[in-house]
């Protein structure tokens, strides 16, 4: 009595509970590989704010100087590009195969950092050649790329209706401006620890609530 | 279909491998669509046995199923239908009444 695969699946009775566990089941799994978990994205912004902005500290004039300025600067520029790539290679596997108005808010939402970054490096080297103090200038680009990150994160939660995103945003945005105000070294010290802890503390968030995009 | 009888399940999507592929096609944010290849990876399921499946789904009016060209390849892409989604929440609520639905609950075997 060798039935055909999809014979065999039709003649299976499925009673009310095993059909709404299936749907449980079924959907937990395919919302596990269709979305983007957020943990190990924030985990990775985590660790490039707690030791890129760290570094900077270590280095900055004023504070401990046990780093070259140039080594910190490679580091943070480092980190933040494995940070930057994280998602978008995590984005790009999840969405694999699927098209549709999704992708294009995905594709828009990627552009929106590297547009924003791009624009603020633009921004931040022109008001620099302008003569501000190598204090002002660190500040500037310290701030400033932390305002970007909130906004952009303000942004994410807004598309995805994620409060827990949306807050992440608010809390940088604070960071940005505590960063200001700390002065130099301090600001770094401020990103480093408020900003990086606060990333890892969302990572943990993210692991508990277990939300995805 | 009277008022007060148990609902009863529809039998395009009530077996596992089509309630599966709807499951599948429903998660899809509204509007998307999905490759055939990727939908089988998510579901495991043989080539053979999603294709019978999604033309019953399609069949019913419930899936909507496209072919595009992309590089000279053709690329076939699945999407649930308003009709489908509706089925689906209908198929969801009947289910669940049936679960907490008054004492005579009548399994089928």
């Amino acid at each position: 009595m060798e039935m055909a695969s999809e014979e065999r699946d039709d003649a299976a009775p499925l009673s009310a509970e095993a059909s709404m566990e299936l749907i449980e089941r079924e959907r937990a799994s395919v919302g596990r590989r269709l979305g983007v978990n957020q943990a190990p994205i924030f985990a990775v912004w985590g660790v490039a704010f707690l030791v890129g902005w760290g570094a900077c500290y270590l280095a900055a004039p004023g504070g401990p100087r046990v780093l070259p300025v140039w080594a910190a600067v490679v580091i943070v520029a480092v980190l933040y590009a494995v940070a930057i790539a994280v998602p978008i290679v995590l984005g790009v596997r999840a969405g694999r195969g699927v098209r549709g108005p999704s992708r294009l808010t995905g594709a828009m939402y990627g552009w929106s950092w590297a547009l924003g970054f791009v624009a603020l490096a633009a921004i931040n080297t022109g008001l620099a050649r302008q003569g501000l103090a190598p204090a002002t200038i660190s500040m500037l680009w310290a701030g400033t790329a932390q305002l970007v990150t909130g906004l952009m994160y303000l942004a994410g939660g807004m598309l995805w209706r994620d409060r827990v995103h949306y807050a992440l945003g608010v809390w940088m945005l604070v960071v940005a401006a505590l960063s200001v105000f700390a002065g130099m070294p301090g600001d770094f010290a401020v990103l480093a620890l408020a900003g990086g802890g606060g990333f890892l503390l969302w990572s943990g968030l993210s692991v508990v609530t277990g939300r995805r995009r | 279909m009277s008022d007060g009888a148990m609902p009863d399940l529809d039998p395009v999507i009530h077996a596992q491998a089509r309630l599966r592929v709807t499951v599948a096609l429903a998660a899809l944010p509204d509007g998307d669509r999905i490759t055939f290849p990727r939908l089988q990876s998510l579901l495991g399921m043989t080539a053979g046995n999603l294709s019978t499946h999604l033309r019953k789904l399609e069949d019913a009016g419930y899936v909507e199923v496209t072919k595009a060209y992309r590089r000279r390849t053709p690329v076939t892409y699945a999407a649930l239908t308003e009709t489908g989604r509706r089925a689906f929440t209908d198929y969801q609520a009947a289910v669940r009444a049936l679960l907490d639905g008054p004492g005579d609950r009548e399994e089928t075997q």
